[in-house]
């Protein structure tokens, strides 16, 4: 008998969304338990339940098991399925909490997704929609997936606590990934960012702008920040503000910094200059850690890697973010798959901190979803 | 191998020497120009119609693009694994004969029973694996899943057999290996002809069936029993050059043709229990793919299991080693075969027993042979061994615990001396290392010839010894300073309770140490009695230091390093030795400690044990901090990066501490310091951060807690303080990387320490531009315009050369300069290098072409990736490699495979991708078999064969119409495809698959049943049957009709309501609502009106569901010799068959005589308006009725009297005799009329007789007459006159 893989368990519910988007991808099941068992608020917050209501959807054939109490999570995955399909998110978190899980996903899907997200677009807990556009996006192009229909629109704006925003991401299907070999970061050609503001002040945009700019400034000429006012129906609920940064460089590395104004009715006012500069030094500090992704997208090129054929793929990466730790974790325990991991210090140069230099042989991944006509 | 007359030689006629040689003949000739037809009639060359070049043009493209494969990353390993070469063939067609002459072909060694697969080297760059293939039909679907060559064995005297097709058939679903066909049996044919006949058609049916052009072997006859030497040497000739092309299935996934089995349950769990689950370990080479410890595989024939450990031996049958002859010696030519008992080789419960002796294995080359034994013995070491040679790290940086230090004394393992008993001398030599020091002492250090096996053993021993030692002069010094001591062991002891803290080289020991003084003191040698003055020495410095007890054990550290560093090399060798079979966490101690196999690493390794030693030292000093460290040291085993720094911290500080402590001891100060730095240096390095990520990994370290909380009155528990960790397990999940210590980014060096970062900083020598073009003006300088002719001079060349000159005196002055030139010359030849590819292929590379170069560098970086890394290394990050030779340990295996254990048949480890081994619905297109006599029913049971597994399913048939429905059809269709639905493992799509009804009787006809490919994955299906519901309209109005009798309630109506609905005749309609009346009837709209008599209906999809039913074809746990027997779920055609049940037909469906009703038409009737309207043609004319016959007309009845009745009587009575008689005369009449036209028929013929005899005599004479004149005309002309 065909038995079910074993199933992988843990405590706790930090990285929730790591256990179950590789549980959906390795199809062993997990079990999760003791999920803020001694909080006085015990089990799943609604964010986390709303995950995996998204994941309910895009697949087909998922057991889901939750107790009482909502402490412990029985998962085991089904098949990816996708199509076109509309979630409305827990306002508690961003979209970028979901779109996260998603884009780890959705190339490996029956059909093609095209969903729609509504909620937080840009909050200062979750990597914005603005900055998974303009980092994961490329990134997952790096990877072979590529099509017309691969984008990640922002139709509305929504800010925390009243949400309101959209999303609308779409991606194609792959059957098999590239493997990658990114060591060379490049120099940074260019600095793009995106000032919004919604339901305050169009000024507020501009003057995050100027501040930004003058610390940039001091390093590259080459600086653009667009300014998004949106209005009306499409500004969401709640006022607020912020600004996302992105360097690029030559060899098409994407890093990225950003920052948002505090939620309406929690914690003091920020200033939008004081916010522009912060973001700004933000993007230095990125800088400073370098590497060929940057430290928000570091698991999923990671996971991308394993996932890919069975050759050598290469990338580097600044210091590795503890979440990124723990996602390499768990790749060992779904995939059996170690990296191997080399300091590369910058020596005489001056280009930041040092660097760490992942390789992985992809574990011949092939998309088991897909249709063959 | 008698060289008999030479060939003679044959001049060539085609190819480009014989061409040369011809153009030459034609140029003495002086005919040259007119060879050449395209100079001689250009003409007849030139451009005719463009439209049939442009065809032609398409034409040689076309067949060009058709050559081409879709190029793949080559993945083949640089030692790949022996080549399988499967013998197949019907019963007694000669497979053991040919397998025992290609073994000895290759080898010179002969093998009488061979059993299971053999494993021989027959070349410099390849092995083989033979194998041989019944004709079970699991062993022939098994070995055509895992065969690189298939040699097939024909009967030439008796033809193309069944099993022959069946296998090329398998071969085909399951990717199509070489096959090279035999034909054996040929010195059967008495004549010539009749063989050559034969040869031909097999060979053209052979063609038709695997490729035109496939080889096919001719085994000519036998020579005692043997096939002929030059036959077969040229088959194995064939089988050594032969190519492979890689199989999709085979490179996507690791297998492995067990060549060994061993069961490792505990023999006290059989012995209870003799049908419990087994423990196995598998031997074999890995093929295809990477596999990855603790991954899924599947068992043919068994089942499913999860890997349990896999480790890599070193190999058995290896290849030589390179060397630049053109063949084998003698003795590199190895044969292995476990299963069939090679050369002596025995094997039983947990060690192999290789005795090569005879031939030549020993005397020429010991070490190599040897060096094979001993890796074999020292890998397969019990169980116990293995326990006892396994080490546990507590601490991140603490020495290893081995098992005798934690164990009671003097236990010493009797597994080793069971791997004694075996006649070699070296393995004799190894049992005496498992007894007891002494040996080791006197004999083996000095010995050179000791193998590396041997080097772990005793290098452990004497770490034994050494570590003995240790403790006897511990107690020795005890002795001295007893009271002082006793005081600390109370101290330490006070810690026991911590179990983490159980040091290596510490008080646990020093009892055994206690007993074993006497002896130890009298057995140390002379080296050791030199070192241990020293510690003498030391030891008294230390006395005299003042009782400070700490130092005490420090200098037994120093003692320990000393020796240490007497024998690095043992040490190395210790840390290999227990490679392979070590959990993760001891892998990466024994990884670190291999990766620094150098004096300076064990030092290190020492420092750090030093450290925690050192560590303990100072807590009865400052006993409160010392359990604080302590504490910390348990936290840092959650391993966040914080805690590691907070342990780095603490461990220089120690280092401060011993430095300051121990500051008599200069010399060997200075060397901890050097330790501590490397130690340091080592830390900020990789396997530091590799540690701190794989290091300590704890799935589920709570349930540990659980079981550690002890119960308060059976219904609380203690409710402990909340860990890091558990804090850390609930805590935000994001994955932004916030910044801790953020840089001040206005001052002017941290700003700087970016500048480089960005385009306006400065760039790499090789990327910056400013230099590329002076590097390229250095290169191209001089180049001639065309157009205008000049030269131009880059630089003066006499300067450069100058410039040379004076590079290579400086050269020869500086050793760096000289690097930088060759450096410099290496880029000029580089570059000149891409100049000339470019010029050269100038735009040459298609997509095609460039496809290719990627795949060919990403292979070249697949292989140079962890070229340099020890095995150990590479294992953990590619997986074990394909060529490895491994040991794989499998548990829960059911207990017949052990018990029924048959090496005929070949046992398989197929490796199983990610979700290969969860179960869902599998969607595939089929076709029945064109041979295979039936058709094949839904709802079934069949065995299919898909990727590794063969199991028992029952598929549902159905086919795709148009609109993407998928329809159910009861039966599949005869010479189409169509598709199959069933639910089973998850196998990747583009998967072949083939179906077999029973593996279990041999049928007379063609086995398979049905090919095809897999398609698509799901976890839900969406089959549909036609359902048609009938119903009687019973009131009926214009175009609305109430029905009756397709439903049972309103709620069924209500769900169909809108629905299509038609009737026989075709009109159209649509239900509308449920009525009240009869229950289930309903209002519905026609298109027109119906009739009573009409009957409406319904077509609906009602989807059906596959049955759950996944069995697997457990052949290999049959008892022996009925391995063959398997039997699934029977179809219920078998069963009602076997119990003899009739089939009830439904009444509905049986056949009836056809009875008709006479039909009865009504007469037409015309209406009076329109018959009057009617022209009078066209009036119907009926006759008038006669008119009723007035009563006046009648006629009365008349009534006779009897006198009138009496003459009436007699009226009739007379007129009946005369009616008679004229009737009577009437016949006579006739008669006579008769006989008179008779007798007129003769005279006419006699009349005519007559008159023909007349005639006849008449024209005889007239013809004489005639004739007569004749004559007298001829000759009568003058008569005439």
């Amino acid at each position: 008998m065909a038995t079910q893989a074993h199933s992988l368990s843990y405590a706790g519910c930090n990285f929730l969304r790591q256990r179950l988007v590789l549980s959906t991808l390795s199809g062993r099941p997990v079990k999760i338990r003791k999920i803020r068992a001694r909080d006085d608020n015990p089990g799943l917050r609604d964010f986390e339940a709303s995950f995996i209501r998204l994941l309910d959807k895009i697949t087909n054939g998922s057991r889901i098991e939750i107790n009482q109490t909502g402490t412990t999570l029985y998962y085991q995955p089904g098949l990816l399925y996708g199509g076109s399909l509309e979630h409305d998110c827990s306002v508690l978190r961003g979209i970028g909490y979901y779109l996260e899980g998603l884009l780890c996903l959705a190339p490996f899907m029956k059909h093609p997704l095209k969903i729609v997200l509504r909620g937080v677009t840009n909050d200062q807990v979750d990597p914005s929609v603005d900055v998974l556009k303009a980092t994961a996006l490329p990134l997952l192009k790096q990877f072979g997936i590529d099509g017309e229909s691969f984008e990640l629109k922002i139709v509305r704006r929504g800010m925390p606590p009243g949400g309101g925003g959209e999303v609308i991401f779409s991606c194609p299907v792959k059957k098999a990934l590239k493997p990658i070999q990114l060591t060379d970061p490049g120099k940074i050609k260019r600095i793009r960012g995106m000032a919004y503001s919604v339901r305050v002040s169009p000024q507020m945009a501009n003057r995050i702008v100027d501040s930004a700019r003058s610390v940039l400034n001091k390093f590259i000429p080459d600086i653009y920040i667009y300014t998004d006012h949106m209005k009306g129906i499409s500004s969401g609920k709640s006022p607020g503000f912020g600004l996302s940064l992105v360097a690029e460089t030559t060899n098409g590395t994407f890093l990225s910094a950003e920052l948002a104004s505090n939620p309406q009715g929690q914690g003091a006012a920020v200033l939008p200059e004081d916010l522009g500069r912060n973001c700004a030094r933000l993007l230095l500090e990125e800088i400073y850690r370098g590497g060929c992704v940057d430290s928000t997208n570091q698991s999923l090129a990671l996971l991308l890697m394993t996932l890919g054929q069975q050759d050598v793929s290469k990338v580097l990466l600044g210091p590795l973010s503890p979440y990124t730790i723990e996602f390499l974790r768990h790749l060992k325990s779904f995939f059996q798959i170690m990296f191997k991991i080399e300091t590369k210090s910058c020596g005489e140069e001056l280009k930041g901190g040092d660097k760490v230099l992942m390789t992985c042989v992809g574990i011949g991944f092939s998309n088991l979803s897909k249709t063959l006509k | 191998m008698e060289s008999k007359d030479q060939k003679k030689h044959r001049k060539k006629h085609s190819g480009p020497k014989a061409e040369k040689k011809k153009k030459r003949h034609l140029q003495d000739l002086q005919l040259g120009d007119e060879e050449d037809a395209r100079k001689r009639n250009p003409k007849a060359f030139a451009v005719q119609s463009a439209v049939r070049m442009a065809r032609s043009f398409h034409r040689t493209q076309d067949l060009k693009t058709k050559k081409h494969h879709i190029p793949v990353v080559d993945r083949t390993p640089l030692e790949p694994p022996p080549i399988v070469v499967v013998v197949m063939g019907p019963p007694k067609v000669g497979k053991s004969t040919l397998i025992q002459c290609l073994i000895r072909n290759f080898t010179r060694q002969k093998l009488t029973e061979i059993r299971g697969p053999v494993t021989i080297v027959s070349g410099k760059k390849r092995r083989l694996t033979i194998i041989e293939c019944g004709c079970d039909i699991n062993m022939m679907i098994d070995l055509a899943k895992v065969a690189d060559l298939v040699l097939m064995l024909i009967d030439a005297s008796f033809g193309f057999e069944m099993e022959t097709f069946e296998f090329l058939n398998i071969c085909q679903v399951h990717g199509f290996p070489k096959i090279m066909g035999v034909l054996t049996h040929l010195d059967s044919f008495k004549h010539n002809k009749q063989l050559k006949k034969t040869k031909k058609r097999l060979k053209h049916r052979f063609w038709t069936e695997v490729y035109p052009g496939a080889k096919l072997f001719y085994l000519s006859g036998m020579v005692h029993g043997e096939y002929q030497n030059q036959e077969i040497h040229n088959l194995g000739r064939f089988i050594t050059v032969m190519k492979f092309r890689p199989l999709t299935w085979q490179t996507s996934h690791p297998y492995i043709l067990a060549d060994r089995m061993e069961d490792l349950t505990n023999p006290e769990d059989i012995r209870t229990n003799i049908k419990c689950d087994r423990k196995v370990s598998l031997y074999g080479y890995l093929r295809g793919a990477h596999l990855k410890n603790k991954s899924q595989i599947h068992m043919p024939g068994v089942g499913d299991f999860a890997v349990s450990d896999v480790s890599f031996l070193p190999d058995p049958c290896a290849l030589p080693e390179q060397q630049k002859k053109r063949c084998l010696n003698e003795k590199e030519k190895l044969v292995y075969a476990p299963l069939s008992g090679v050369g002596g080789v025995l094997y039983d419960k947990d060690a192999v027993y290789v005795d090569l002796g005879g031939s030549h294995g020993f005397q020429e080359e010991g070490g190599r042979t040897s060096e094979l034994v001993q890796s074999l013995i020292s890998t397969h070491s019990t169980i116990d061994a293995k326990m006892a040679s396994s080490r546990v790290t507590l601490f991140s940086d603490s020495k290893p615990l081995e098992s005798e230090e934690i164990d009671n004394q003097g236990l010493w393992m009797p597994k080793e001396e069971k791997q004694v008993d075996v006649k070699t001398g070296r393995v004799r030599r190894k049992a005496v290392f498992g007894d007891k020091e002494d040996e080791s002492g006197d004999s083996d250090d000095e010995d050179d010839e000791m193998s590396e096996s041997d080097r772990s053993e005793n290098g452990s021993s004497d770490n034994e010894t050494e570590e003995e030692k240790a403790d006897t002069e511990m107690t020795k010094y005890m002795t001295i300073k007893g009271v002082k001591r006793q005081k600390l062991e109370q101290e330490e002891e006070s810690e026991v309770d911590l179990p983490a803290f159980a040091d290596s080289d510490d008080d646990l020991e020093k009892s055994s140490g206690e007993e074993e003084e006497a002896e130890e003191a009298d057995e140390s040698s002379e080296e050791d009695s030199s070192a241990e003055g020293e510690r003498d020495v030391l030891e008294s410095k230390a006395v005299g230091e003042g009782g400070k007890a700490r130092l005490l054990p420090a200098n037994h550290w120093n003692d320990h390093l000393t020796k240490e560093k007497s024998s690095p090399v043992k040490k190395a060798a210790l840390t290999t030795s227990d490679s392979g079979h070590c959990t993760a966490e001891e892998a990466f101690a024994s990884e670190d400690a291999s990766e620094e196999s150098s004096l300076l690493s064990s030092e290190e390794e020492d420092s750090e044990n030093g450290g925690v030693i050192r560590e303990k030292l100072t807590k009865p000093l400052q006993l409160s901090s010392g359990q604080k460290l302590k504490s910390e040291n348990l936290i840092d085993e959650t391993s966040d990066i914080e805690d590691l720094l907070k342990e780095e911290d603490d461990y220089k500080e120690e280092n401060n501490y011993s430095i300051e402590t121990s500051g008599a001891l200069k010399w060997k100060e200075d060397l901890s310091r050097k330790a501590a730095e490397a130690f340091l240096r080592q830390q900020q390095a990789t396997p530091n951060l590799r540690k701190l990520i794989y290091g300590a990994v704890t799935q589920d370290n709570e349930e540990e807690d659980e079981d550690t909380q002890e119960e308060l009155g059976g219904l609380f528990r203690v409710s402990q303080p909340d860990r890091g960790c558990k804090h850390k397990a609930d805590s935000l999940d994001c994955s932004k990387f916030l910044v801790e210590a953020p840089h001040d980014w206005d001052l002017e060096e941290v700003m700087n320490s970016i500048k480089d970062c960005f385009v306006t900083g400065k760039w790499e020598e090789d990327k910056d531009a400013a230099k590329i073009l002076a590097d390229d003006e250095e290169l191209y300088g001089d180049f001639e315009d065309l157009e205008t002719g000049d030269v131009h001079k880059g630089k003066p060349s006499l300067d450069t050369q100058v410039e040379d000159t004076e590079e290579e005196v400086k050269e020869e002055n500086d050793p760096n300069t000289e690097e930088n030139a060759k450096k410099k010359h290496l880029d000029k030849k580089r570059k000149l290098k891409e100049m000339f590819d470019a010029e050269y292929d100038e735009g040459e590379s298609t997509y095609f072409d460039d496809l290719k170069g990627e795949m060919q560098k990403q292979a070249q970086l697949n292989r140079a990736e962890f070229e340099d890394q020890d095995d150990e290394a590479r294992v953990q990050y590619e997986g074990f490699r394909p060529g490895m030779y491994v040991r794989i340990e499998i548990e829960n295996v059911p207990c017949e495979f052990v018990l029924n254990f048959d090496p005929h048949y070949p046992v398989i480890l197929g490796g199983l991708g990610n979700s290969e081994g969860n179960v869902g619905y599998v969607q595939m297109r089929l076709k029945k078999h064109r041979w295979y006599k039936k058709i094949l029913k839904s709802r079934d049971p069949i065995i299919f064969s898909v990727g590794w597994r063969r199991f028992q399913t029952i598929p549902l048939y159905y086919i795709e119409d148009h609109n993407g429905r998928q329809r159910l059809l009861k039966y599949t269709p005869q010479h189409m495809h169509c598709g199959a639905s069933f639910w089973g493992p998850i196998t990747p799509q583009g998967t072949g698959f083939l179906a077999i009804q029973s593996v279990s009787d041999t049928m007379p006809d063609f086995r398979i049943a049905a090919t095809g490919v897999v398609l698509d994955l799901d976890k839900s299906i969406k089959i549909v049957k036609k359902l048609k519901l009938t119903g009687f309209p019973y009131k009926i109005f214009k175009n609305t009709s109430f029905i009756k009798g397709m439903f049972n309630s309103a709620l069924e109506v209500a769900k169909f309501e809108g629905a299509v609905i038609r009737t026989v005749s075709g009109i159209r309609g649509q239900i509308k609502k449920a009525l009240r009346a009869p229950e289930g009837a309903f209002r519905a709209s026609f298109e027109d009106k119906l009739l009573m008599s009409d009957i409406v209906f319904m077509r609906t999809w009602y989807p059906v569901s596959v049955p759950a039913f996944y069995n697997p074809v457990t052949s290999l746990l049959k008892p022996v010799g009925e391995k063959d027997t398997w039997s699934g779920m029977r179809t219920t055609g078998q069963l009602r068959l076997a119990h003899g049940i009739k089939l009830k037909p439904s009444k509905d469906s049986l056949y009836k005589p056809i009875l008709r009703q006479k039909k009865h038409f009504n007469s037409l009737h015309i209406p009076k308006a329109l018959q009057k309207a009617l022209p009078f043609k066209n009036k119907p004319k009926t006759q008038a009725k006669a008119g009723k016959v007035p009563k006046d007309r009648m006629r009365p009845a008349v009534i006779r009297e009897p006198h009138e009745r009496k003459i009436l009587a007699l009226l009739d009575a007379l007129s009946t005799v005369h009616s008679q008689k004229m009737k009577k005369a009437k016949e006579q009449r006739h008669l006579h009329n008769k006989e008179h036209v008779k007798m007129k028929q003769k005279e006419e013929e006699e009349k005519l007789k007559r008159q023909k005899d007349l005639r006849k005599k008449l024209f005889r004479i007239q013809g004489q007459k005639e004739r007569r004149n004749q004559k007298s005309s001829l000759k009568g002309a003058e008569q005439l006159k």
